[in-house]
């Protein structure tokens, strides 16, 4: 009978049965089989509400989605083009920055492609980039700032893993950087090829664009600067950042307005919200379960007759992440496979932070990664282009994004050297 | 039929509603919170009282990505599906996977119930004096409201009907 009843639920998952409901299942049966109540389930659901960094996931999301409904990526556009629109490959690493920005506070939802996507492609390809490269990047680009905070999925991560989220933000930051210069020395090296003509810097052309991003510019100082200086939490960053974003937007810069737009915001935000802390209430029972039969540890038991040290181990679950993130989106798979790898990585030895940094730039690679990654569906369906075609214009940047991924695990040292002693 | 589409409208607008309620009193209180915090003033139950907001708009949220169909899937096999022009494998389709939804639903209904049994007989007052069943009720009500939606996709989908506005 148990063995029925999985293949059934594993049938339904593949047949596009919502995740939360997979995992519910999972829980409900596993409990059910194993002579427990199955109200432990709803048990451990309730342990959501005492997770201390909770309200950072809404209102981070809501900040992210005020921001991309507002004017602010034509205003960050255009300070990025005053600002860095001089360098070799400039107008493609303008694209990288303010993607990046961008990211980091829709938590890589595909929110980016669609925001930026139509103010992007056209002026790449004025510069005189190659419908190719232009479409391979702004796809590729879509999920660039996950690695930055305040990004979803590295608070997701830290509150699963029960790792601290300022460590993570911190974490993240240079390996964050090591992407953005890969893909921008390949931008520089496309742009020379593509004959691009460089503009001058003018301090005229900066000097307004500064102006109109004025009530942007800070926000990553109130992250960052609020967080690192002591002055507030994760959580209280999320609430300032919030609130911030929705006065100077509804009030100051009335891109929103509160009774049209405000309420639609609220609703498509918290929807994904929604979606999303389903899935971890569904998790938590299933997870729960999975430990206490210590599955983790047989695992690695499996593991130990083949993988001796902590360098191979971090390459199957390279492999294995790549897999991974081919196949299930970020959320559920931080949500699903973190819990298990976790206690896994730890007997290896590998550093907690090092870990969730290895595991969320593995699944930014997903986005863009065949045959299921998200961005390259998003882009299918906002530049009105067939999937396998942004399947193609995807490899080159897949395989700088797989170097990239070689350097942030084999160098350690680019996500840990804030916490040397 | 109309009756089910209107008891759904109005489960659409109570957790429209109430989502934005709950952000609009989440942001509200954090805020206030932090100032308190500045000016040496901190009130115990604003944190708890704000996390069970957020876990009520949990649900909530679930309940509009039910109806707009939007839910986290993994869709390995559901392109297979897509392929085929026949109208009663897609009708198939997603009625079997509503079923298996209002199904599970059930079941965690009545784990949730269960639990809020057991906490109503053995439970102790929280914050502000609130017993803990009402705040454990969040998951029987936000279940039951994601089942009761789902309940109404599988008799509208039955009949023919999609209410789904979009797919991601």
């Amino acid at each position: 009978m148990p063995l029925i009843t999985y293949s059934i639920i594993f049938v339904m998952a593949l047949f596009g049965a919502p995740i939360f409901a997979v995992m519910a299942a999972f829980a409900l049966s596993a409990f059910y089989f194993s002579g427990i109540e199955i109200s432990a389930v709803a048990v451990e659901i309730y342990r959501l509400s005492s997770a201390p960094t909770i309200l950072t996931i809404p209102l981070f999301t809501f900040a992210g989605y005020i921001l991309a409904e507002s004017k602010a990526p034509v205003r960050l556009l255009r300070l990025s083009q005053a600002l860095l629109g001089w360098l070799p490959g400039g107008v493609a690493i303008v694209c990288l920055f303010v993607c990046a920005f961008f990211t980091a506070f829709t938590g890589a939802s595909g929110v980016t492609i669609i925001a930026l996507g139509g103010l992007l492609y056209p002026i790449l390809i004025e510069e005189g980039y190659s419908e190719k490269f232009s479409l391979g990047l702004i796809t590729t680009c879509g999920s660039l700032g996950l690695l930055f905070p305040p990004s979803l999925p590295i608070i997701l991560y830290g509150i699963i893993a029960k790792v601290d989220i300022d460590d993570l933000f911190l974490a993240g930051l240079v390996p964050g950087i090591i992407l953005m210069i890969i893909l921008g020395t390949y931008s520089v090296i496309k742009a020379k090829k593509s004959g691009e003509t460089r503009k001058k810097f003018l301090w005229a052309n900066l000097a307004p664009a500064l102006w109109d991003a004025r009530y942007e510019l800070p926000l990553p100082v109130f992250v960052l600067g609020g967080i690192y200086g002591g002055f507030v939490t994760a959580t209280e960053a999320s609430a300032l950042s919030a609130f911030y974003v929705l006065m100077i937007n509804c009030f100051v810069t009335k891109d929103i307005s509160p009774t049209k737009d405000l309420p639609r915001v609220i609703i498509d935000s918290l929807t994904l919200v929604g979606a999303i802390l389903l899935i971890l209430c569904c998790a938590l029972g299933l997870t729960n379960y999975l430990v206490d039969e210590e599955i983790p540890m047989k695992i690695l038991a499996a593991m130990r007759t083949f993988i001796t040290n902590k360098w191979v181990f971090l390459l199957v679950l390279n492999i294995f992440l790549l897999i991974v993130g081919c196949l299930m989106d970020i959320f559920s798979a931080i949500i699903v496979v973190v819990p298990l790898i976790l206690p896994i990585a730890e007997q290896f030895g590998v550093n907690p932070l090092h870990l969730a940094i290895v595991f969320l730039t593995n699944l930014e690679i997903g986005y863009i990664t065949p045959p299921v990654g998200i961005n390259l569906f998003i882009s299918s369906f906002r530049f009105n282009r067939p999937v396998l075609e942004l399947y193609r214009v995807s490899i080159p940047f897949l395989f700088l994004m797989l170097l990239a991924l070689l350097i942030i695990t084999y160098i350690p040292w680019f996500t840990l050297f804030w916490f040397s002693p | 039929m109309r009756i089910i589409r209107i008891f759904d409208d109005i489960l659409e607008k109570l957790s429209r509603w109430g989502l934005i309620s709950c952000l609009l009193t989440i942001l509200t209180l954090a805020v206030m919170a932090i100032f308190f915090r500045w000016g040496g003033k901190s009130f115990m139950w604003l944190e708890p009282l704000v996390r069970h907001l957020v876990f009520l708009s949990a649900f909530l949220g679930g309940s509009l990505a039910t109806s707009k169909n939007v839910h986290i899937k993994v869709d390995l096999a559901t392109k297979l599906v897509e392929m085929s022009s026949s109208k009663f494998i897609h009708w198939l389709h997603r009625n079997i996977i509503t079923l298996f939804c209002c199904l599970t639903t059930m079941a965690l209904l009545k784990s949730s119930y269960d639990f809020y049994l057991s906490e109503k007989e053995f439970g102790a007052p929280a914050f502000l004096h609130i017993h803990s069943s009402y705040l454990v009720a969040i998951i029987p009500f936000g279940v039951g409201l994601i089942m009761l939606r789902f309940i109404n996709q599988l008799i509208l989908g039955i009949n023919g009907e999609q209410r789904a506005t979009h797919h991601v």
